[in-house]
């Protein structure tokens, strides 16, 4: 998996390539903890990432709960086999998905 | 033992002082040798030469062929002779003679003057005594002499005396009024106090070079004994020992060996050495011993998780509504899904199935918990929806790793066929009618279970007809994945549950395993499969 960021002031864009399983999971999770002390507003955009794994929601989920107390978390350009996953797991409800 | 002898670092070193020595003594004896001599023969021929210019005085070189026409007979050469010999005598030179050498090529000389120290052994050659001439290089000192390109020649035997003594010969021309040389006066010295003399001295020099060298080598190699073979030979021995037993000495070789050269600092790194690796070997064992606690303790942890889901089949021998059949393959040792099942109440069971989000310690810890959670809600009373909703709220207390499980919980009248269920987060369950296809049935669904605080789930539900059949599953299924990561997805899953008929609960799931195995072939299993099977009879 390829994890490319772009910061914007506050704002941070991160968009991921590939597969976000159980081995990329904690590369995302490490990248994240490293980089949203400064951040109010943080865009997922998953243009190009091609499946989710539980291990996945899970650091989206951390994300998730670390933002609502500072800014705001979305989430972009979702291909219908990651949209699936969302909706199975009922992360469609509390996600912003744009 | 010869072996040891030779690559002993002391005799290598011992030889290479010896040659230096011997080098050494051989350089001095020889500049000694050469410096003596010199300095002898500049004497000797100083001499030789002042007894020639005093004979040069007793005889008039103008005369000489008067000498000859008289064969010796004159008063004049009787005279010169006579003063010549007495020379020779209290100059105590051996030989005192005056020659012609032939002109042409000097090859041979006729003796005009010979005398002869009386106390040697030597006879005085005859007047007018013709001879070859010794060799070449009094040929060309004759004719030096001759020619008047040098007013004085020396000539010196010291070696190959064992036909002559060593001597040497000091050479003046004999020049008439018209500066013409008319004849050669020869001075010949004996050398042989010379030589004994030279060899007495290289004989001390010698005594006095082996002396010394012979007193440099014992000190030398006293020294290096104590200072380095004896240090080196304990380090060497240290090491080897060492390496058989891997124990620290209870005595630092620093202890006893203080120097702080080269040798000392190779004593403290050795030390250091067994230190460090004493240590490492202490805590490789410690790793290793962890290593293994840890190993037997997930395989403990394993065994429990797997005694904690419902393994005996048929569970309920004496219940003949239905049909029930449940696995699960953990990727790791110990996995984070579950399935679930038991008898609410005569009329109702339950069932669920589940995926921690995380394997390992982690995920079984948390599946334990959530099992754990779900059958109390469930044994409470509770609908499913309830349950969810208790146990979610229960789950997000001081969830600080955010885990979250996704959990299918339906429960089955078994009377009426009535199955009441919810969802948080799960797969889709398929439904195959009586005579039908399995299908995959797309229900209501929440948010997983830990995931947010306050969700509220609801119940759906579905009639079941005797015959129905229904098959709940994780993600560990659908998300199998082959070498080129390929997932196995729902439609082979539905292909697989499909190919046949009239099957058990059991050969169901074996089914859609082989299916399974026969998909992904060499590729490493990365989630838990879990499956779990209902045939409503």
């Amino acid at each position: 998996m390829k994890i490319k960021k772009s910061q914007n002031e506050s704002q941070l864009i991160i968009a991921l390539e590939g597969r976000l399983d159980t081995l990329t999971a904690p590369q995302l999770e490490a990248e994240l903890n490293a980089s949203l002390d400064e951040i109010a507003e943080l865009v997922f955009d998953f243009k190009d990432l091609e499946y989710i794994s539980s291990a996945g929601l899970r650091v989206l989920l951390s994300a998730h709960k670390a933002m609502a107390k500072k800014g705001s978390m979305k989430v972009t350009n979702v291909r219908e086999e990651v949209m699936e996953v969302f909706e199975l797991t009922g992360f469609s409800d509390i996600l912003t998905i744009e | 033992m010869i072996k040891r002898f030779r690559q002993s670092i002391g005799i290598k070193i011992l030889a290479g002082v010896i040659t230096i020595l011997v080098i050494f003594a051989a350089i001095i004896g020889y500049t000694g040798y050469k410096e003596f001599t010199d300095l002898l023969l500049e004497q000797y021929a100083d001499g030789a030469f002042r007894t020639a210019d005093s004979a040069a005085l007793t005889l008039n070189p103008d005369h000489i062929d008067r000498f000859i026409e008289s064969k010796g007979q004159s008063s004049e050469y009787q005279a010169s002779w006579y003063s010549m010999d007495q020379l020779c005598n209290s100059q105590n030179v051996t030989f005192i003679y005056v020659i012609q050498p032939d002109l042409t090529d000097y090859g041979h000389i006729t003796f005009i003057f010979s005398t002869i120290n009386k106390d040697s052994p030597y006879q005085v050659y005859e007047f007018g005594f013709y001879r070859e001439t010794t060799n070449d290089e009094y040929k060309e000192k004759y004719r030096a002499l001759y020619e008047g390109t040098s007013e004085r020649e020396l000539v010196i035997r010291d070696k190959g005396y064992i036909q002559t003594d060593p001597h040497i010969t000091a050479m003046i021309p004999l020049k008439g009024a018209d500066r013409k040389t008319k004849a050669i006066l020869c001075v010949q010295r004996q050398m042989d106090t010379l030589v004994a003399f030279r060899q007495q001295f290289i004989r001390k020099l010698l005594l006095v070079l082996i002396s010394v060298a012979a007193v440099v080598i014992l000190a030398q190699g006293w020294y290096l004994y104590q200072m380095m073979i004896l240090p080196l030979r304990k380090i060497k021995d240290e090491a080897e020992r060492f390496a058989d037993e891997n124990v620290i000495a209870p005595e630092k070789l620093t202890e006893t060996i203080r120097t702080q050269d080269e040798v000392g600092v190779l004593a403290d790194s050795i030390d250091r050495m067994e230190e460090q690796v004493q240590q490492y070997i202490e805590n490789l064992t410690h790793v290793t011993a962890e290593r293994e606690r840890i190993g037997a303790e997930l395989d403990v942890a394993s065994k429990i998780q797997a005694g904690a889901l419902p393994s005996l089949f048929p569970p309920f021998p004496d219940r003949s509504e239905f049909d029930l059949y449940a696995a699960m393959l953990p990727a790791k040792e110990v996995g984070g899904d579950f399935y679930d099942f038991f008898m609410v109440d005569d009329d109702h069971i339950c069932l669920v199935i589940a995926d921690v989000s995380g394997k390992s310690i982690p995920g079984a810890l948390f599946m334990m918990v959530s099992k754990i959670l779900l059958s109390t809600a469930v044994q409470n009373g509770l609908q499913p929806g309830e349950a969810l909703t208790r146990v979610n709220a229960q789950l997000c207390r001081n969830n600080r790793a955010h885990m979250f499980v996704t959990v299918w919980l339906g429960i089955l009248e078994l009377s009426t066929g009535k199955l009441r269920a919810a969802n948080a987060g799960h797969e889709y369950p398929a439904i195959c009618r009586k005579d039908g296809y399995y299908e995959l049935y797309k229900d209501r669904h929440g948010l997983v279970l830990g995931g947010m605080e306050d969700i509220c789930y609801k119940d759906y539900e579905i009639q079941l007809e005797h015959g129905d059949r229904l098959f709940v599953y994780t993600d560990g299924v659908t998300e199998a994945t082959d070498s080129e990561n390929t997932l196995f997805g729902t439609d082979r899953m539905l292909e697989a549950l499909n190919c046949c008929q009239n099957v058990t609960a059991a050969q169901t799931i074996e089914l859609v395993r082989n299916s399974i195995n026969n998909f992904v072939k060499e590729a490493p299993q990365f989630d838990d499969i879990t499956m779990l099977c209902m045939l409503y009879k």
